[in-house]
């Protein structure tokens, strides 16, 4: 399972046909680690993320623990109810929150619909 | 008798009281005061020696204030006429309360002002029977401040007194002396903080808030109604009902965290949050009236477009938002609502508004900007939405515990029955989800080839539509019965229920012309038609019921879909009687438009039957009431103007409505029914 340093290093960067090609937009990510804190900084423009290590000041700062990166690396954490859990805390322009939902998975085990549908309860 | 309950409300925060002003928790009703989806106050009652109060008159100010005039006592008895208290109290993203103790006595007088308060911290979502949470409660001069945590969530009440108070754990107590026929006067202040890190709350830190000033609240709601057209009409309850669906709409309108711009809620008490279909029905409601709340709702609503898989979500990449909530429940994924997208019809739909917006509008900026979006949810319809392969979009959830069991506008668990009561299996094919896809096809072809430059997607849209038209006609039609089957099951079979679902497909227009005059002839038969409007289940059907929600009660945001429908067939005979039961319905209950009322015939019940559980204001049952009143005008935009083709009920007499916004720049539309000598011209029903 990737780690949030590795999902960012390795999948993050380069060309996501599935972000809006109009919106444009800094992020930095604040990973906190033993009392220290990694930042990663993610340059959005359209529809290519730049990956660098950089603690500039960004549109949307979103910082937590390497535990809550981790868990969104790994799909196994909603970052909206990890906002509102306050585990990921976000300053700035919070629409960059959502286009970094899909820089990360979804859950792994998750289904498409139409298998889902051959194993789907029955009328109810 | 149910007590009245009354409420002042401000985008998503609302408090709720009896009729004294007081609260104290009900498990049917949230009553409280609530904000992002947390009760703030469970327990506010207000004492006068140990006296509890009772209401001599209220003013309801605005949407957002109200004005209680009480005195001690019980209405049979009271403890002292020498005294009365006024209880002021407004919303906006704090509550506010001035109270006012006159003494009337020519003696000076002492007095023990007691508030009590108390909070559970429930959640919107658990109302009937909310779990004990730990209060940690904090005292200082003049103020009480209680506070629930759960690991890093954490909501907290802060009440402020202006004046010097004893405070202890459960309420602030004033002692205080009041002058012969003099007043003491303090304000309470209720904070309702979402604390994030260093305790300052989420809020201050993103910047859509920040630029959410506190401003004047009355004045807002000026600009807002000024904004608006101004209507005059000869039957003088319909302006009555246009203006008083305006202020709902202005009440109901809030800001999410992610974006500036405020879009509607769905309505109180239940639904005070953003509904991808709510707020997509009422933009489609509301362009010719209250434009500017669609570019914020697209934008919100793109901004929350699904980009996963993701099953307890029921989410899939391309899908259209049903549901966002902020409380405790979502935060912890007890309930999948921190982004919710168990909805087949909020995808289509949104194509369909982004293009009327831009018919409406001339906005060719926004079509561009939502160009990716836009191609994502039509995308979406045959990726993830067609979950047979056949062509059809159908929905089944993914999230069998918490996932909503049937993802149309008719989301009741039991909605989709046929005659006899039976259920259809999973997935299930409702056929106004049909009509919206076929509908969203044509405006994607139109926004493609006008907009994307890409004429080669436009044709193939074109193509796609045209086939499901077709199909649709093969499929759901029922020739022995004259209508369309209310769904297919996952093997074809039509699910054969007379239901409201076929008026959705003329207003979509993927009803075959030379069916539309026998759809309105059952639309308008008995069965169908109340007399207040269509219901939305046949009666003589088994499982029809007037009191089920979706099996035989009368929804405004189902008629105003249907009445619009009429028209675009040309049937203007039959909107009308729909448009004139509808304003008959809102004159005749005071306050707001109910979402639902109870699908009794009107001539046996001579009065619209209200449902207890049926909320008010609800965002697509005031835009309901203008989107009638536009089909009634006939308003539309051809090209660069707006066309006027009136077909008013009898009796609404003149119609003026001034300033219409649009890419014209401001028009107006005069109107007048055509009188009872006229009826003879337009086009009957023949059955």
């Amino acid at each position: 399972m990737a780690s949030a340093a590795e999902h960012l290093a390795s999948r993050v960067a380069g060309r996501h046909p599935e972000l809006p090609e109009t919106t444009a937009g800094t992020l930095r990510l604040d990973i906190r680690v033993n009392g220290h804190t990694d930042h990663w900084y993610l340059t959005i423009h359209d529809q290519k993320v730049d990956v660098s290590r950089s603690s500039a000041e960004a549109d949307l700062v979103v910082a937590a623990d390497r535990a809550v990166f981790d868990g969104l690396a790994a799909g196994r954490a909603h970052i909206g109810s990890a906002l509102l859990r306050n585990d990921v805390y976000a300053r700035g322009d919070l629409r960059l929150l959502m286009l970094l939902r899909r820089l990360f998975p979804g859950p792994p085990d998750a289904r498409h619909p139409r298998t889902s549908g051959l194993t789907g309860e029955a009328a109810g | 008798m149910k007590q009245e309950l009354v409420h002042v409300l401000a985008g998503n925060s609302f408090a709720v009281s009896d009729a004294e002003g007081d609260m104290r928790p009900d498990p049917q009703v949230p009553v409280g005061l609530f904000s992002f989806d947390t009760r703030f106050l469970s327990h506010w009652v207000l004492t006068v020696d140990g006296s509890p109060l009772n209401s001599l008159s209220r003013d309801d100010l605005e949407y957002f204030e109200t004005r209680f005039v009480l005195v001690p006592g019980t209405a049979s008895h009271y403890v002292d006429a020498n005294v009365s208290v006024i209880r002021h109290r407004s919303i906006d993203d704090s509550f506010n309360e001035r109270i006012t103790v006159l003494n009337h006595s020519a003696r000076p007088a002492e007095y023990t002002v007691r508030m009590e308060v108390g909070n559970d911290f429930a959640d919107t979502g658990e109302i009937a029977g909310p779990r004990p949470r730990p209060v940690t409660v904090t005292r200082n001069p003049r103020q009480l401040r209680l506070r629930y945590q759960r690991e890093r969530f954490s909501r907290e009440t802060v009440v402020t007194a202006t004046e010097p108070a004893e405070v202890d754990d459960a309420g602030l107590t004033f002692r205080i002396k009041v002058p012969p026929n003099g007043s003491w006067t303090t304000d309470l202040h209720v904070q309702m903080v979402l604390r994030g890190e260093g305790s300052r709350d989420i809020r201050a830190h993103l910047e859509a808030h920040q630029q959410q000033v506190r401003a004047d609240m009355r004045e807002q709601l000026r600009q807002w109604r000024d904004r608006a057209p101004q209507l005059s009409a000869a039957r003088g309850a319909v302006a009555e009902t246009y203006q008083s669906c305006l202020t709902d709409l202005a009440a109901l309108r809030y800001t999410p965290l992610a974006y500036a711009q405020a879009v509607p809620v769905g309505g109180l008490p239940w639904a005070m949050t953003l509904y991808g279909r709510d707020a997509i029905v009422t933009c489609l409601e509301t362009l010719p009236f209250t434009p500017e709340l669609t570019p914020a709702t697209l934008r919100a609503l793109a901004l929350a477009q699904g980009g996963q898989l993701d099953d307890a979500h029921d989410e899939e990449p391309g899908k259209i938002i049903s549901e966002t909530r902020y409380g405790e429940s979502a935060a912890f994924g007890d309930q999948p609502t921190s982004l919710y997208y168990g909805a087949a019809d909020t995808t289509p739909l949104f194509v369909v508004l982004l293009d009327e917006y831009e018919l409406w509008s001339g906005d060719g900026d926004l079509v561009r900007q939502l160009r990716h979006p836009a191609r994502m949810a039509l995308d979406w319809l045959d990726t993830y939405g067609d979950l047979c392969g056949d062509g059809y979009l159908r929905y089944q959830r993914r999230n069998t515990a918490k996932g909503v069991i049937n993802q149309c506008w008719k989301n009741s668990p039991d909605a989709i029955r046929d005659r006899h009561g039976h259920a259809p299996a999973f997935p299930r094919a409702t056929c106004e989800l049909q009509g919206y896809a076929y509908d969203a096809k044509l405006r994607g072809a139109r926004l493609a080839r006008e907009f994307w430059g890409d004429p080669a997607y436009a044709d193939r849209l074109e193509r796609e539509a045209a086939a499901l038209k077709e199909r649709f006609n093969r499929d759901f039609w029922l020739p022995e019965r004259g209508y369309y089957a209310l769904a297919l099951e996952p093997d074809g079979t039509p699910v054969d229920a007379l239901a409201s679902n076929i008026g959705h497909l003329l207003w979509s227009g993927i009803v075959d012309e030379d069916r539309a005059v026998s759809v309105a002839g059952h639309l308008m038969d008995d069965r169908m038609f109340s007399g207040w409007g269509v219901r939305t289940y046949a009666d003589g059907q088994l499982p029809y019921n007037p009191v089920a929600a979706h099996l035989g009660a009368v929804w405004p945001a189902d008629n105003a879909l249907i009445a619009a429908g009429l028209r675009r067939y040309g049937l203007d005979l039959e909107s009308a009687r729909i448009v004139d039961a509808m304003f008959a319905l809102a004159e005749r209950l005071p306050g707001p438009v109910p979402e639902v009322v109870a699908g009794y015939s009107r001539q046996v019940t001579k009065y619209p039957v209200q449902l207890p559980s049926a909320g008010r204001p609800q965002s697509w049952s005031s835009g309901a009431l203008l989107m009638l009143l536009g089909t009634g005008l006939g308003l539309r935009p051809c090209g660069e103007n707006l066309l006027v083709d009136p077909a008013l009920p009898d009796g609404f007499g003149q119609v003026d409505v001034l300033d219409i916004p649009g890419r014209w720049g401001y028009s107006d539309a005069h109107a007048r029914d055509r009188g009872p000598r006229a009826r003879g011209q337009r086009r009957r029903l023949r059955r």
